[in-house]
């Protein structure tokens, strides 16, 4: 009997192994990715409406692919009470952003069989398509056919199919718009801007800054004037990050873009089409930016921790004002513009550099390439319409807020209708004028910006207008809230400019190039041109970091060549002209549309 | 085949109604299995070397394109030069490791010369615990403490020694020593316990006949201790340098950055900053790895053929 013992033991070892081995196969990854827990639903609706669990009565953990979301995990706080009381299920977010590693997230998960229940991705380089011939998204057409809001968006759901080189719809677009694609689609402030304290340059007297190159004066008094942050630590003018690097460093291309450029693989080719730079060319806008940059870490301007502080760190130095010029209104304004500085007049305003024509993006009534969609093997795949279709009702689009801009959260609790027009309610004052703040346990309780919607994912454009209100859905745009921006830094800023905001001033000067939203995507890439390309962008990234921090002019320059032999040796060449065909292609689609 | 019988009569067990190599095979084959599962079953991926693979789609879809990838790493001079550039950062860091492989033999003779058995004990487990950090961590540590407003350069600027902070982090002086550096410090106690063992299980009766003998405590070493470990040592002097070209990646990947990347990027990193990183291009960082394998197993080999020729002994 013990020996019989001993081998069932043996046996049951074996089996044991075989079962954790197992493991790696098919079988698990499916079961893993079920939505289902089959938790009871443990809240009844007590709306007249079907919803929540009387509608869905199976509780669901749905994942969310995200590729745009700086957030991973379960979304919480009021944004994940309003979506369980809606739907009964939760959203899992799975972020390559977080995940880090660049594209690896998503090659690993798409080789696996299954990107989440819910994917949001960038639709370019072939990447819908590919993901269509690989099984990886459901077939939507009859669900979307007996939706309410997505199926009005025609065009742009005919653009993805032929974009997924298909007749069925499987990716609807964000960022649809009903205005015209020369209008600027971002509201008050564009994306770009040179952005400065602005208490700190009226200090000096508001000098004239004909060019770029003249903010560094500029900056250095500022800095030597205010040496410490408001916490005692040192300041600094500028600081970099690395972590959005990709064909470029991504911090060097960003002033580009106040002249009109933007990126298309290795070429920065301007908006209206009149010129295309390839970015090592030693005259191109580009490595202009590296010198002003050099120039800056000469002058002792830069923060040394740039070269490897992450952007969360660095976002911290902005709100502690140890940092003085922002690339982008979001970094510096949304960091560091809070009712309580501004009201001290301190913040940051953009600077009027007198020769810049900031590149605008227009609206684009096709929508963006960022597409959502449902993937394949969705439990519940009409729950998961129901949730993209409620994301583009007006009450979803103002719901579905971002932590940093945008629409301003559910009707009743940060905003309300008062007299015919939407205005903040005590609450939303409180959380969105000073950018976060404790949520009340009725809305489900913890913060403002943690219980935010981090699907990352904007299915309308939010300049556009609500059919509800008679405003548009960005909360920054409504009168009411204008009004209530009398702080002493807008003030200020207004008499110096004349204008009533960045938009009008830049409009008034004719300093913004738009590019007009088209239905240009750039085609998917082989793999000889990717791993071209992999291999130059590693060294023109590492190179340009380094021309930033040389230590001399000829240094700089010998970098500069250096980096531009090995990249051509590299293949370099053959990659532009890919590159540029694409740009070529870009503009003659804005053309069309001009 | 040998039957074992039952000598007294009694029922016999089912176990020993097996064969005996029979019984012995069954030991082992779970582990077999593992080794299959792990080690064989993994090598169909070489596949994907002869293909265009693009993530999402299956293999059928894509195009065969033989050695292409074979051949790309050796396609102009500075292909070449890439590839030259890692390799010798690769046999660089290896190398410079196999150098100093002495020393975790030379921790633990010496660890095992301290009387006090607390103390010993102590050191031990405080040298072996920073073998379980992960490197992620290590570098936080690191970081922690050398970047420009870590612990050390707030130190000596509280001094007033220095002005600017040093970088240390973000510089590309002597990384292949700092690298080198590291890696003692988080596996030298964990290398000696292999030493450790072979030292307790020397025949005491060696030592007591040489101390007759008027051995002092370094002859003792010199002429007992250390001759007992050499076998220890070259086998694992062996298999390390069958290991040349994989140094691992862990390392290098989390103190890799734009100042140092010239003299870091090892091959393992290279193959992952190549096929993993940027998209698209598994296939030539499978055609890469496929080729470290080959050079590994040569390497293993002939390292092998010279130990039965000096030595006269084989490891595999």
């Amino acid at each position: 009997m013990k020996k019989f013992k001993r081998l069932t033991a043996l046996v049951l070892a074996l089996t044991l192994a075989m079962a954790s081995l197992s493991g790696c196969g098919k079988a698990k990854e499916d079961d893993k990715a079920t939505t289902s827990e089959a938790v009871e639903a443990t809240e009844t609706a007590d709306g007249e409406e079907l919803t929540g669990a009387d509608k869905y009565p199976e509780f669901l953990t749905v994942d969310v692919f995200s590729n745009q979301s700086n957030f991973q995990g379960i979304q919480a706080g009021w944004f994940g009470k309003i979506v369980k009381e809606k739907f009964n299920m939760e959203l899992n977010i799975i972020a390559p952003n977080v995940a880090g590693g660049g594209d690896t997230l998503y090659q690993t998960r798409s080789a696996a069989g299954n990107l989440g229940d819910i994917v949001f991705m960038g639709s370019e380089n072939g990447r819908l398509s590919d993901m269509i011939e690989a099984n990886l998204l459901l077939d939507i057409t009859d669900y979307v056919a007996n939706s309410e809001y997505i199926k009005t968006y025609t065009q742009g759901i005919e653009w993805m199919k032929s974009v997924g080189g298909t007749d069925k719809i499987y990716a609807i677009p964000s960022l649809v718009s009903t205005q015209s694609a020369t209008t600027p689609s971002e509201g008050l402030d564009l994306t770009y801007g040179p952005y400065i304290r602005w208490d700190y340059y009226t200090e000096l007297g508001t000098p004239e800054i004909k060019t770029f190159e003249d903010l560094l004066p500029i900056l250095k008094q500022m800095q030597d004037a205010h040496p410490t942050s408001d916490s005692g630590k040192p300041t600094y003018a500028i600081s970099l990050f690395k972590d959005w690097d990709g064909n470029m460093m991504n911090n060097a291309k960003q002033p580009t873009c106040l002249y009109g450029y933007d990126e298309m693989g290795f070429v920065l080719s301007k908006a209206d089409g009149t010129d295309y730079q390839s970015i090592i060319d030693s005259d191109s806008q580009y490595v202009r930016v590296l010198k002003f940059f050099f120039d800056a870490n000469q002058m002792g301007l830069v923060d040394p921790e740039s070269t490897t502080q992450d952007y969360s760190i660095m976002y911290t130095k902005y709100q502690d004002g140890a940092v003085l010029y922002s690339p982008w209104p979001w970094l510096g304004q949304s960091a560091y513009n809070t009712v309580d500085n501004k009201a001290a007049g301190k913040g940051f305003m953009v600077a009027p550099v007198q020769d810049m024509t900031i590149l605008s993006n227009g609206c684009s009534p096709q929508g963006d390439k960022y597409v959502a969609s449902v993937g394949a093997k969705a439990k519940d795949p009409q729950r998961m319409v129901d949730f993209l279709d409620w994301l583009y009702s007006p009450e979803g689009i103002m719901t579905n807020c971002a932590p940093i801009d945008g629409t301003c959260g559910p009707e009743g609790m940060t905003w309300e209708m008062v007299d015919g027009r939407p205005e903040l309610t005590e609450l939303g004052k409180e959380l969105l004028l000073n950018g976060d703040g404790a949520v009340p346990d009725e809305f489900g309780g913890g913060s403002w910006k943690e219980g935010s919607s981090w699907i990352a994912f904007n299915a309308v454009l939010q300049s556009d207008i609500n059919p509800n209100t008679g405003f548009s859905y960005k909360y920054n745009l409504w009168d009411s809230v204008l009004e209530l921006k009398e702080t002493p830094l807008d003030t200020s800023w207004k008499e110096k400019m004349g204008a009533k905001s960045t938009l009008e001033y830049l409009q008034n000067n004719n300093q913004i190039l738009i590019a007009p939203g088209c239905d240009f995507l750039s085609p998917a890439e082989d793999a000889q041109i990717s791993t071209l390309r992999s291999q130059c962008k590693a060294i023109i990234v590492e190179n340009s970091w380094k021309m930033i921090f040389a230590d001399s002019e000829d240094e700089f320059n010998s970098l500069l060549a250096t980096m531009q032999d090995q990249v051509k040796g590299l293949g370099y060449d053959e990659v532009l002209e890919f590159d540029m065909q694409n740009a070529k292609d870009q503009n003659a689609a804005r053309d069309a549309v001009r | 085949m040998r039957q074992i019988k039952a000598t007294n009569g009694e029922k016999v067990g089912i176990l020993k109604r097996i064969p005996h190599d029979k019984k012995l095979f069954f030991m082992i084959a779970p582990f077999l299995v593992l080794v299959l599962i792990f080690s064989y079953f993994p090598l169909y991926g070489w596949v994907y070397a002869f293909y265009d693979y693009r993530a999402p789609l299956p293999l059928s879809k894509c195009d065969f394109v033989g050695f292409k990838w074979f051949k790309f790493l050796f396609a102009n001079k500075y292909q070449i030069a890439e590839v030259v550039r890692v390799l010798r950062n690769t046999l660089a860091m290896s190398g410079l490791g196999i150098l100093t492989s002495f020393l975790p033999l030379l921790f633990a003779v010496f660890l095992n010369e301290i009387k006090s058995k607390r103390f010993r004990k102590f050191v031990q487990t405080f040298t072996t615990l920073p073998n379980f950090i992960s490197w992620v961590l290590v570098y936080s540590v690191a970081f922690s403490l050398f970047s420009t407003t870590g612990m050390f350069n707030n130190l000596l600027m509280e001094l007033g020694w220095i002005s600017e902070p040093l970088k240390f982090l973000d510089s590309d002086s002597h990384t292949w020593l700092t690298m080198l550096l590291w890696n003692i410090w988080k596996t030298l106690g964990w290398g000696a316990i292999m030493y450790l063992a072979a030292i307790a299980g020397i025949d005491q009766e060696l030592y007591e006949a040489a101390r007759v003998d008027g051995a002092g405590r370094f002859k003792l070493i010199r002429h007992i201790t250390i001759p007992a470990l050499l076998p220890t040592y070259f086998v694992l002097l062996m298999l390390s340098i069958a290991n040349l070209l994989s140094n691992g990646m862990d390392q290098y990947f989390v103190f890799a950055n734009s100042f140092n990347k010239q003299h870091i990027e090892v091959l393992d990193l290279y193959v992952y900053n190549l096929g993993i990183t940027s998209a698209r291009s598994l296939s030539l960082a499978t055609a890469v790895s496929m080729m470290k394998s080959f050079v590994s197993v040569t390497l293993l080999c002939v390292v092998n053929f010279m130990s039965k020729k000096t030595r006269g002994e084989s490891i595999v």
